[in-house]
C-alpha cells in the first residue's frame, strides 16, 4: 500500500511539474495580433475584474469590426491576477509562452505596480487602463504607460466640484466650507482621500473637520463614526466607498437623521441605486459618464465611437456601460489609435508615437482626449471625468454641465423625506 | 472633546445612541459566538471554521430570498433543523476523527475545512457582493431620540433567547449535564457509561445550528460574501476567550464588552484603530486571563 | 559519507535537478515558476521549525514575512540601501518580534497560541496600512528593480539560483535541528514537557529560541520575495491566507521532515499555477478548485497521512529495508 501511494505521489508531482512546461500557445498565428489583458478574475477582486475584462472584450470586437489592430485581427491572451505574486506570475507566462508584446490591465494599484514590474524587465510595454497608483507612472519606467488619471487626480476633481459647484449654490465661499472625510482604507481610498485632502486644505482653506478610515471588510456599524460626525456639523461629507459600505453608511445616516449639504462619494456600482432606490437620492459620484450624458458635446469622431460603444454595451450586458466597462475600453481604444499610427509594437517607436500624439477632449471614447507626459502619464485635463448624481436609483452625469442634458438636484440636501 | 460640552442634550443623545449601539452590536456578536463557545466549552476544540458555517447561513438566506423570495425569518425556522443535519454530516466526515487527535491535527482539520467550504463558495457563486434586503430591512424603530434597526433588534432578540435557551438547556436537562461532565472530565464520563461519541456529535450539530441560524439573521444587515466568515470569526474568538469557555452567559456578556470596545473605540480613537483594541485586549486577555473575565481559572489547562 | 547520502537522496534529487534546470530549460515562465516554488519552499520551510520540530503552531506566519518585505523594501526606497541591509534589518526586528510570539509560546496552549498568532499578524496589517508617513499606508510600496547582484536585481537565471541557495539554507536549518542536540531536546519537549522538563531541558528558551529562528528564516524569505515580485501590498504580505499557507504546504508535505516542505510546495504550488494558466479567460471560476483540493487534502492527510509525502517515502524505506532483512534472515533460516 505505502508503496503505491508513494508511486502515486510521484507521477502526481511529476504531472504537475510537467504541466507547467507544457502550458502555452505561443504568438500569434499571420493575421492576428496578440495582447496580454491581466484581470483580477478569482479573489476579492474578481468583482469588478470581470466586469473590466468585459469592457476589454466588448472593445475589441468593435475594433475588430473597423479593422482590427495594425490590419490585424485583435486576439487577447488572459491572465488572472489574484494577487502580487500571481501578477507577476501570469505576466511572465504571458510574455514568455503567449509571446506577447504588450500588457494591459490591471484595475488595482497592488497589481498593476507587481505586473508591470514583471513586464519592464522583459522590456515589454505595460498599457494600464485603470489602476490610479500616483508611483506607478514615477518609477521611471521607460515601458509603462497609463491612460486614466491616477488617484491625485480623482481627489483633485472631487474638490474642484465641491469648491466651484457646489459652495456657490451653498452661499459660501471654499474657506467657510466644513468638510469631513470618510473613507475605505486600500490603496483606492487612501490615494483619492489624501489627494483630495491636500487639495482642500491646501488650495481652498477648506476646514476640514475630519478624517476618518475604516476597514470594508469588517466594518459592520457606522454609527459610532455617524454620531461623532453629527456634533462636527460637516457641510459636505467626502465618502470614498467600495461596496457595501456606501449603503449601510447612507442608510444609518438616514436612521440617525444625520444632516448634511452634500455627500461625495466614489460609488458608481447599481447595487447602491439598487438596494435603495430613491431613499439613495443625492450622492455625487465621480466617474465615467452616465445617463443624461450630451453627445453632441463631443467632437463629430468621438460621438460616433461613443454611441457605438453604448449599443454595444447595451445589447451585451442589457445596461448602461459601467466604469470598468468604460476604463478598460478607453484604454483600449487609445492603445489601437496608438499601434495603427505607430504600425509597431517595438519600444522606441510605439513610444515616440505616443508622445507625439495630441488629441482634444471629446475626441475619443468616454469623451476623453490624449496627452501624454514624459513618464507615460495621460494629463489630467484631457481625461475628462465626470461628476454623476444619483437619481431615482439611477447615476446620471450632472457635471460639466455641457456634457449633460441633466442638472443636480437637491444642493443642499434638504430633510431625508424631502428628496424626491 | 470639548469638556464644557460634555452633558449638553446632544452629548446625552449620542451617548444614548451609542449605548443602544453597543447593545444591538453585542448581540449580534453573541448570536455568532454562542455556538462556539458551546463548542469549544464542550469538544475542546477551537473550530476555525465557524465563520464559513455563518457564511453558509448568509447564503441559504439570500438564495432563499433571491429564488424563491422568502423572508429570512421564515428561512430562520428552516435553517436551523437544515444545520443541525449539516453539523451531524460534517461531525460525521470531519470531526470525528479527530477528536481524539493531538490539538494540533484539530487545528488544521478545521483550517481544512474552513478552506475547502470559503472556495466552495468562491467557485459555485463567484466573489461577488450580494444582498438580502425584504422590506423590512430598512424599517428604522425610534425611542428618545435613538434610532434603531429592525432586523438588528431582532437579532438581539434572538440571541438573547437562543442564550438563555441554551444555558437553560446545559444547566437543567439530563442531556445538558452529560454535555458537561463530558466536559469536565471524557475519561471519567465513558467510565459513568456516557457514549462521548453521541455527546460530541450532539454538541458539534448544536454549534453548527446556532452559527447557521445567526447567519440566516445577520444576512441583512451585512453584505453577503465568500470570505463573509472572517469578518467575524476573529471577533467570536475574542468574545469566546473573554467570556470563558463554555460559559453560555460569558459569552453574551464577552459580546458587550467587544462591541463596547469596537464602539467607544470608534468614536474616540477613530475607526481605524479599533480593530487593533480589541486584538489588544484579545493578546492580553489571553496572557493575563486566559479562562476569560468570568470563566474558571486554569480552565484553559484543561484538555491540554 | 554513504549514510549521509542515503538519508538525503530526496533532497540530493530534489535540488540537484533544480540546479540543472536552467542549463537545459530557457523558459522564463517555467523558470519564474521554479523561483516560486522554491520560495514558498522556504517559507513553509522556516515555518517547520516553529510548528513541526517545536508542535507550535502557528497561523501568523505573515507578520514575520511581511516584516522581511517591508524592511527590504523601505530600505531601498526611503534610504536607497541595499536589500541585503533590509534583510539584516528584518532579521532583527522579526527576532523580536519572534521573541514575543516565543514568549506567548510558553504561556499558551495549542489553539489559544494559533489565535493569538494570528490576531499578531492582523495587529501588523492594521499598523501597516494605515502608518502612511512610514509605510506608505495602504498603498503598499514599489519595490525599485536595480539591476546587479548587490541590489538583487537579477535576470531570471540568477534567481533560479538565489531561491535554490535560500532554499539549501532552510533544509540545512531543518536537518540540524533534526540531527543535534539542541533537535533532539525540542523533540522531547514536543513530545512530552513535563518528562524532558524533569531530565533538566530548558523548555522555555528552546521554544522560544525555536520560533526566533523560524521568525528570522521567514523575514529573509519575506526581504527576497519582495524583491522578486516587486510590490509590498499590506492587506496581501500579512493576510491570514498566506500564514495558512506556509502550514499547508508543510503538513501536506510532511510535517517535521526537512524535505516535507518542498515536496508539499512543488505539488501545492505548480498545480496552482497550473490552474490559473489553464483556465483564466475560460471559466475562472475553476481556478479556485485547487483551494477546495487542498482544503479537503489537509483533512485527509491530517486524518490518515499525518506524515505526509516525505513520510510515505520513509515509510517506502522501511518496508524497502524490512523486507531485505526478511530475506537475509530467510537465507540464513
Amino acid at each position: 500500500m505505502p508503496r503505491r501511494l508513494l508511486a502515486s505521489a510521484l507521477l502526481a508531482l511529476a504531472l504537475a511539474l510537467t504541466g507547467l512546461l507544457a502550458v502555452g500557445h505561443g504568438q500569434s498565428l499571420t493575421g492576428e495580433y496578440k495582447i496580454g489583458v491581466l484581470e483580477p478574475l478569482t479573489g476579492p477582486l474578481a468583482f469588478e475584474g470581470k466586469r473590466h475584462l468585459e469592457g476589454y472584450e466588448i472593445m475589441r470586437d468593435m475594433i475588430n469590426e473597423r479593422g482590427g489592430v495594425m490590419g490585424r485581427k485583435l486576439v487577447f491572451a488572459v491572465g488572472d491576477a489574484t494577487d502580487p505574486t500571481a501578477a507577476a506570475s501570469e505576466a511572465n507566462r504571458l510574455i514568455t509562452r503567449e509571446g506577447v508584446k504588450i500588457l494591459t490591465g490591471t484595475y488595482s494599484s497592488t497589481l498593476c505596480g507587481a505586473a508591470s514590474e514583471a513586464a519592464a524587465r522583459h522590456n515589454v510595454i505595460y498599457w494600464e487602463s485603470s489602476c490610479v497608483d500616483p508611483r506607478f507612472t514615477r518609477r521611471g519606467l521607460k515601458t509603462v504607460f497609463r491612460t486614466e488619471i491616477d488617484g491625485t487626480g480623482f481627489g483633485w476633481y472631487n474638490i474642484e466640484f465641491v469648491a466651484k459647484h457646489l459652495a456657490p449654490r451653498f452661499g459660501l465661499k471654499p474657506n467657510q466650507l466644513k468638510i469631513a472625510f470618510l473613507s475605505e482604507d486600500s490603496s483606492y481610498g487612501q490615494g483619492v482621500t489624501e489627494a483630495a485632502r491636500q487639495r482642500a486644505k491646501g488650495e481652498f482653506g477648506m476646514q476640514e473637520v475630519a478624517a476618518e478610515y475604516y476597514a470594508f471588510a469588517s466594518t459592520n456599524d457606522f454609527t459610532p463614526i455617524i454620531v461623532k460626525l453629527k456634533q462636527l456639523n460637516p457641510d459636505v461629507v467626502h465618502h470614498i466607498a467600495r461596496g457595501n459600505d456606501a449603503v449601510l453608511f447612507w442608510r444609518q445616516s438616514r436612521e440617525q437623521s444625520f444632516l448634511f449639504k452634500a455627500l461625495v462619494h466614489a460609488y458608481g456600482s447599481p447595487d447602491f441605486g439598487k438596494a435603495l432606490g430613491a431613499e439613495g437620492n443625492g450622492p455625487f459620484a465621480l466617474l465615467e459618464p452616465g445617463p443624461g450624458f450630451r453627445l453632441e458635446a463631443l467632437r463629430p469622431e468621438g460621438q460616433r465611437l461613443e454611441r457605438e460603444f453604448r449599443e454595444t454595451v447595451q445589447k451585451k450586458t442589457g445596461s448602461y456601460p459601467l466604469g470598468g466597462h468604460q476604463l478598460a475600453a478607453g484604454g483600449l481604444w487609445v492603445l489601437k489609435v496608438v499601434l495603427d499610427q505607430a504600425r509597431t509594437d517595438e519600444l522606441d517607436k510605439f513610444r515616440a508615437t505616443v508622445m507625439a500624439m495630441d488629441l482634444p477632449v471629446g475626441s475619443l471614447i468616454n469623451g476623453w482626449g490624449v496627452k501624454f507626459a514624459e513618464n507615460g502619464q495621460n494629463a489630467n485635463e484631457r481625461v475628462q471625468h465626470y461628476m454623476l448624481q444619483w437619481q431615482g436609483g439611477q447615476l446620471v452625469t450632472v457635471w460639466p454641465e455641457e456634457f449633460s442634458t441633466l442638472r443636480a438636484k437637491w444642493i443642499p440636501l434638504g430633510s431625508w423625506d424631502q428628496r424626491k | 472633546m470639548d469638556p464644557a460640552r460634555l452633558l449638553g442634550p446632544a452629548q446625552i443623545d449620542a451617548l444614548a445612541q451609542l449605548g443602544v449601539s453597543t447593545i444591538l452590536l453585542g448581540g449580534i456578536y453573541a448570536l455568532i459566538a454562542v455556538g462556539l463557545t458551546l463548542i469549544f466549552g464542550i469538544m475542546r476544540v477551537v473550530n476555525f471554521a465557524h465563520g464559513e458555517f455563518l457564511m453558509l447561513g448568509m447564503y441559504l438566506a439570500f438564495w432563499s430570498f433571491t429564488l424563491y423570495g422568502l423572508d429570512p425569518y421564515f428561512v430562520l425556522f428552516v435553517s436551523i433543523p437544515l444545520f443541525f443535519l449539516v453539523g451531524l454530516l460534517t461531525y460525521a466526515l470531519v470531526m470525528r476523527g479527530v477528536i481524539t487527535a493531538s490539538h494540533n491535527a484539530q487545528i488544521f482539520t478545521t483550517v481544512g475545512l474552513s478552506t475547502a467550504l470559503q472556495n466552495v463558495a468562491l467557485v459555485a457563486w463567484t466573489g461577488d457582493f450580494r444582498f438580502v434586503r425584504p422590506w423590512h430591512s430598512s424599517v428604522v424603530l425610534r425611542i428618545a431620540g435613538t434610532a434603531f434597526n429592525l432586523a438588528q433588534v431582532v437579532a438581539f432578540a434572538i440571541a438573547v433567547a437562543l442564550t438563555v435557551a441554551l444555558f437553560a438547556f446545559m444547566k437543567w436537562t439530563h442531556t445538558g449535564r452529560v454535555m458537561r461532565a463530558t466536559a469536565q472530565d471524557r475519561d471519567a464520563a465513558t467510565l459513568m457509561g456516557i457514549a462521548t461519541d453521541r455527546v460530541y456529535r450532539l454538541t458539534w450539530a448544536i454549534g453548527i445550528a446556532c452559527v447557521g441560524a445567526a447567519g440566516v439573521l445577520v444576512a441583512p444587515l451585512y453584505s453577503v460574501y465568500p470570505t463573509a466568515g472572517l469578518q467575524f470569526v476573529l471577533l467570536s474568538y475574542v468574545v469566546v476567550v473573554l467570556g470563558g469557555l463554555g460559559d453560555m452567559v460569558g459569552a453574551l456578556l464577552g459580546s458587550l464588552i467587544v462591541a463596547a470596545v469596537e464602539v467607544v473605540g470608534s468614536y474616540f480613537f477613530g475607526t481605524a484603530w479599533k480593530e487593533v483594541l480589541y486584538f489588544v485586549l484579545f493578546i492580553a486577555v489571553l496572557v493575563f486571563r486566559p479562562a476569560g473575565l468570568f470563566g474558571q481559572r486554569g480552565a484553559e489547562m484543561l484538555g491540554a | 559519507m554513504r549514510g549521509v547520502l542515503a538519508r538525503h537522496w530526496g533532497a540530493l534529487v530534489l535540488f540537484g535537478l533544480t540546479a540543472l534546470t536552467p542549463l537545459v530549460v530557457k523558459d522564463a515562465f517555467f523558470l519564474d515558476s521554479l523561483v516560486l516554488i522554491l520560495i514558498w519552499g522556504a517559507l513553509s520551510a522556516a515555518w517547520n521549525l516553529a510548528g513541526g520540530y517545536a508542535g507550535q503552531v502557528s497561523l501568523g506566519h505573515s507578520a514575520f514575512f511581511g516584516i522581511g518585505a517591508y524592511s527590504a523594501a523601505l530600505l531601498a526606497t526611503r534610504w536607497q540601501q541595499s536589500p541585503w541591509l533590509g534583510m539584516l534589518l528584518g532579521v532583527l526586528v522579526s527576532v523580536a518580534a519572534g521573541a514575543v510570539i516565543g514568549y506567548l509560546s510558553n504561556r499558551l496552549r495549542g489553539p489559544y497560541f494559533a489565535l493569538s498568532t494570528i490576531a499578531f499578524s492582523q495587529v501588523l496589517l492594521i499598523v501597516a496600512s494605515r502608518w502612511r508617513g512610514f509605510t506608505q499606508g495602504s498603498e503598499g510600496i514599489p519595490v525599485p528593480f536595480r539591476p546587479g547582484f548587490w541590489t538583487l536585481g537579477l535576470g531570471h537565471v540568477a534567481w533560479v539560483y538565489v531561491a535554490l541557495g535560500l532554499a539549501l539554507v532552510h533544509y540545512g536549518v531543518q536537518v540540524y535541528f533534526e540531527r543535534s542536540r539542541v533537535g533532539y531536546q525540542l523533540a522531547g519537549v514536543r513530545e512530552d514537557e513535563d518528562a524532558a522538563e524533569a531530565l533538566g531541558i530548558a523548555s522555555r528558551k528552546l521554544r522560544v529560541f525555536a520560533v526566533t529562528l523560524s521568525a528570522a528564516l521567514t523575514s529573509v524569505c519575506g526581504a527576497f520575495w519582495a524583491q522578486y515580485v516587486g510590490f509590498v501590498d499590506p492587506f496581501y504580505v500579512f493576510s491570514v491566507d498566506l500564514s495558512i499557507r506556509f502550514a499547508l504546504n508543510t503538513i501536506i508535505g510532511g510535517v517535521g521532515t526537512a524535505l516535507g516542505p518542498f515536496l508539499g510546495s512543488i505539488l501545492i504550488t505548480s498545480l496552482e499555477t497550473y490552474l490559473r494558466a489553464t483556465f483564466a479567460g475560460v471559466k475562472t471560476g475553476f481556478t479556485g478548485i485547487y483551494l477546495i483540493i487542498y482544503g479537503c487534502v489537509l483533512i485527509l492527510v491530517v486524518r490518515f497521512v499525518p506524515e505526509g509525502l516525505a513520510g510515505l517515502a520513509a515509510r517506502l524505506r522501511a518496508g524497502v529495508a524490512r523486507s531485505r532483512e526478511r530475506a537475509t534472515d530467510h537465507a540464513h533460516a
